[in-house]
């Protein structure tokens, strides 16, 4: 026995010595808010020009609300309003006569970790090293964006490409880059490109371990295990002209779990305070487990749904180029079923929120008429009026196998989406039970995600007919974004297409308002667009969405943090687990609790 | 040292290599069989344009005749492009699933409309497949495996989460994990298991009959059972022990008392679920060669000359013993499989739990980087143990002067 306590003393001694003396002191619990369900594996780097960090907490840019802990965008977009608030900017940006030329004024107290100012010289810098070394940033916005200038210290001028014409090709898309991309200090992207020789491989594979920030956390240790930030007691943003005060918490901490089922048993022992994962009846956590766990409403949907799982009809397949089989599917399908199923009921129904292009939010609900499409929305589960449709259009059982044909053939579809998607599993199940009791031979075909996330993105398949994806949420550029995304033919022949209409529909007049939408700031000319549009896709169904979810799935544990965003608190904060867009107003508000 | 024992090292050094030769390739070719390649993105602007400009086509490709639109049928497309390409010397058939997924994470697909984009996407794929040794075939990406098992690096993760990271710096992250948890419990589980089986033997009663069959029930539980029951009856029902990880979230790594203490904690439950499975197989082995061993002439012959119990006991143990090395080089590899998944049960962050997450992520590198590093453990550690056998047992010994 004594030979096996010197092995386990020894073990243990190897692995003290491992993990070497770190400085790092443990993380205070009452000083940390944990996170959960964003970071999985180690961290890489943390460099914001790459999208190789895996640090997801530091670097997470999107035009829906980027994660500003660290890195800083010009301006926090709020999905609650669908405004853009500034952040490193100075007030409202100003576009020019033909809105060719958007200018950004940058905020004089807004200083970087090595205390010097951030000026308009880094916003020109950050798209001039994108562009020189084509990473996402540059790739994105190359289309909508000709240059970034810096006219004075304080003032920056974004450039549109412009049409033939002469008009700007999407000043939507500026708006995207204002609230998307993280702004770089010059002299930091400097000393990166000079240290890889201007290789932008070699760039992007920097860790940036030196990297210099404007946000209020810097990196304070990461391992396999824990990835933590601390708060940058001289952050600028305690000047009365942003914050007025530092956030919060003093550490910001995410742990690292092997699976969601491991995050969630942690989440529910209170190691993580904010949590992003789908969490099925998420309400018995409160109702019968008794946790202080809450979500953003305290009833159903219980979370803000912002995007809409949407099934897509494969136009390459004969069957489904008859507008009136279409129809009849998505008519016929239960939604109430799905809702319940699929999303355990964290979905606002079709009657609640009738079908159109928009999602559930105020902002965008606003921007159609609804009384003008009202005949046209349909609630599902409507079998019977359903096959009156395929009747009337002679689409008809003709050899009395009790399945229907077109032109003869039998009409057999199939329903995919990914292998262990269970979710959606279960919506694709419930669109082939629909399609059975309309005499439509509908069968589920769930391919593994590595296979369907090639063909679906494909310029032209005719592997699946019935496949289910996501159209973009709340971001600056919506609902422009996602009527492009279900209705325009600018993506037909992309292979390798992640933008939309996967389907391949086209249809001129959809085309016409998806160009004319960009260049109209007249809300009244705008709402004629919005509905006609939406009059369009009720009436042709190129695609049907399923359910509404939350573009960000949020419910906090109140065991040591409590003063989260709520519904109707009147600080109109978006649930963005604190970190995102607007939502990092969130960290100015949390409390311990008592 | 003798030239017998000489010669029977220099045996074993020679199967050692030949087995790590061909674990060497196993572990390059088995992950590699499972890959398939993807569809062929065919983004190259210059063929593009060269095809439109022969056919008169505008960027549209692939798509059938709809609405009044004439495009071209995709598959045509593709024949055109690829002898367009050809004809231009700059035909590729980019088409690595992997690759794919890490070019589109710098590349926005918003960039697809323009040659701008497009021909940074086919430059972006072309520096990656380079980076992982894969612009050479499956010869040339075999080399560059084996070089940098020489350089020590392995080659470079291919996970999107991991990209660039080398896959050492992955396993460095597991492996002392790894080592600190499994070798402490095979070796307990060894030792309690022979001198369970030796007691068996030589008391019997009780210990026969209610502690052999109970130790033959828990060698039959596969690792992953033994480590999901004493989760659930020590970690959900009694929490007791932590059920996951190696030490609370929020500790930092450091050598202090409340850090080991810690991890001490958190190895109960991963630790004794590895060592019940080592009991019970050692256990039935060492009770039968025990009782083989009793029965002997020489233990006959040793009571008849009136030595102490105890004594003869020693030289029972100590006879029946030396198949157990054996058997312990042998079951060494079974051991650390069912030890890993143990990790991965457990979320424990060692060697299993990486090469799991890899295998779900289709990290090739990193699967075959750490499957190596396991094999070479298990091979070094059955190489000492025959190295150590020829030292105490005195029949192999005797063997070599032949």
């Amino acid at each position: 026995m004594k030979k096996i306590l010197a092995i386990l003393l020894a073990a243990v001694m190897l692995l003290g010595a491992a993990s070497a003396f770190a400085e790092a002191q443990d993380l205070p619990r009452n000083e940390t808010v944990y996170f959960g369900g964003q970071q999985w594996g180690s961290v890489v780097g943390c460099n914001p020009l790459s999208s190789d960090n895996n640090n997801a907490m530091a670097i997470a840019a999107n035009p829906r609300g980027s994660r500003t802990i660290m890195f800083e965008t010009l301006y926090m977009y709020n999905m609650l309003d669908g405004k853009l608030y500034p952040l490193l900017a100075d007030g409202d940006y100003t576009w020019n006569e033909d809105m060719t030329e958007c200018t950004v004024k940058i905020k004089s107290a807004a200083a970087w970790s090595d205390y010097t100012p951030v000026t308009a010289k880094d916003v020109a810098a950050t798209w001039n090293v994108s562009k020189a070394i084509t990473n996402n940033t540059y790739t994105s916005y190359a289309a909508y964006i000709e240059d970034v200038v810096a006219v004075d210290d304080a003032t920056v001028v974004i450039k549109c490409v412009k049409t033939a014409d002469g008009k700007p090709a999407n000043p939507l898309q500026v708006l995207q880059f204002l609230s998307g991309v993280y702004i770089c200090q010059e002299a930091w992207l400097n000393a990166v490109c000079e240290r890889n020789n201007n290789d932008p491989q070699a760039i992007m594979a920097d860790k940036g371990e030196d990297v210099v920030y404007s946000g209020p956390y810097g990196s304070y240790f990461a391992n396999d295990q824990l990835v933590a930030f601390v708060r940058n007691e001289d952050y600028w943003g305690q000047d009365a002209s942003m914050w007025g005060k530092l956030p919060v918490p003093k550490y910001i901490g995410h742990g690292i779990y092997a699976d969601n089922d491991a995050a969630l048993l942690a989440f529910k022992a209170g190691d993580i305070d904010c949590n992003q994962q789908f969490i099925a009846n998420v309400q018995n956590l409160w109702l019968e487990d008794k946790l202080p766990i809450s979500t953003y409403m305290t009833e159903a949907p219980y979370g803000l749904c912002a995007t809409m799982p949407t099934a897509w009809y494969n136009m390459e397949t004969p069957a489904l180029q008859v507008k009136e089989i279409r129809k009849a599917i998505a008519m016929a399908v239960d939604y109430d079923n799905i809702i319940a199923n699929a999303m355990t009921n964290q979905s606002p129904s079709f009657a609640d929120v009738p079908r159109s292009l928009m999602n559930p939010t105020d902002g965008e609900q606003a921007m159609y008429d609804h009384d003008a499409v009202k005949d046209l929305q349909w609630v599902g589960n409507d079998i019977e009026g359903a096959k009156a449709l395929l009747d009337a259009a002679g689409i008809v059982d003709t050899d009395g196998d009790g399945w229907r044909e077109l032109n003869g053939e039998k009409i057999s579809l199939n329903a995919c989406c990914p292998n262990g998607w269970t979710d959606w599993q279960a919506a694709m199940q419930i669109v082939s039970e629909a399609g059975k009791n309309i005499g439509l031979d509908i069968e589920t075909y769930y391919p593994e995600w590595s296979v369907y996330q090639t063909v679906f993105t494909k310029a032209s398949q005719t592997e699946y007919d019935i496949f289910m994806y996501s159209p973009p949420g709340a971001q600056p550029a919506s609902p422009w974004a996602r009527v492009r995304a279900f209705m325009s033919s600018d993506f037909l022949g992309a292979d390798n297409n992640w933008n939309g209409n996967w389907g391949h529909w086209s249809n001129e007049r959809a085309d016409e308002i998806i160009a004319a939408i960009p260049l109209t700031s007249d809300p009244e000319e705008l709402k004629a667009l919005y509905t006609e549009a939406t009059k369009l896709y009720l009436d042709e169904v190129p695609s049907f969405s399923l359910m509404y979810r939350p573009e960000q799935f949020h419910a906090v544990n109140e065991s040591v943090w409590t003063g989260y965003p709520v519904a109707g608190d009147g600080n109109n904060i978006p649930p963005a687990n604190l970190t995102d867009g607007y939502g990092i107003a969130a960290l100015y508000y949390l409390r311990n609790v008592d | 040292m003798s030239k017998g024992t000489k010669k029977y090292f220099k045996k074993k050094i020679i199967w050692f290599l030949i087995t790590l030769v061909v674990a060497v390739l196993l572990n390059f070719f088995l992950p590699r069989l499972m890959r398939g390649p993807g569809t062929p993105m065919r983004f190259d602007p210059d063929i593009i344009n060269a095809v439109n400009e022969k056919y008169g086509y505008s960027r549209g490709v692939g798509v059938t005749e709809q609405e009044g639109k004439t495009y071209i049928d995709a598959d045509q497309w593709n024949v055109y492009y690829e002898q367009e390409g050809k004809a231009l010397g700059k035909y590729k058939d980019r088409n690595d699933v992997s690759i794919i997924a890490l070019v589109n994470k710098n590349i926005s697909s918003e960039a697809m409309k323009t040659d701008e984009g497009l021909r940074a996407w086919c430059a972006s794929y072309d520096a990656i497949e380079k980076d992982l040794g894969r612009d050479g075939g499956m010869l040339g990406e075999l080399w560059h495996f084996i070089e940098h098992i020489f350089d020590g690096t392995f080659g470079k993760s291919t996970s999107t989460t991991r990209y660039p990271n080398t896959v050492a710096s992955i396993i460095s992250e597991g492996i002392v994990w790894t080592i600190c948890l499994q070798i402490p419990a095979i070796l307990l589980g060894w030792i309690l298991g022979n001198v369970l089986g030796a007691v068996a033997a030589y008391k019997r009663k009780f210990w026969d009959k209610a502690v052999m069959p109970a130790s033959l029930f828990i060698s039959a539980i596969p690792a992953f059972g033994s480590a999901v029951i004493l989760l659930v009856i020590f970690g959900v029902n009694l929490k007791w022990f932590p059920v996951n990880r190696a030490y609370d979230t929020g500790m930092i790594p450091a050598f202090t008392w409340k850090f080991i203490s810690n991890v001490l904690w958190h190895y109960q439950l991963p630790f004794w679920s590895i060592v019940l499975i080592a009991i019970g197989g050692q256990a039935v082995g060492m009770r039968s060669m025990s009782i083989y061993e009793l029965n002997a002439d020489y233990v006959k012959y040793s009571r008849f000359l009136g030595i102490k119990d105890g004594k003869i006991v020693r030289y029972v143990f100590r006879n029946a013993m030396l198949p157990q090395v054996t058997g312990l080089a042998m079951s060494i590899g079974t051991s650390i499989g069912g030890a890993l998944v143990a990790e991965t049960i457990f979320s424990y962050p060692g060697l299993g739990m990486k090469m799991y997450t890899a295998i779900s992520e289709n990290d090739y590198n990193t699967v075959s980087g750490t499957a190596l590093i396991i094999t070479i453990m298990v091979l070094i550690a059955a190489f000492l143990l025959d190295i150590i056998y020829a030292f105490i047992d005195p029949r192999v010994k005797a063997a070599q002067f032949d």
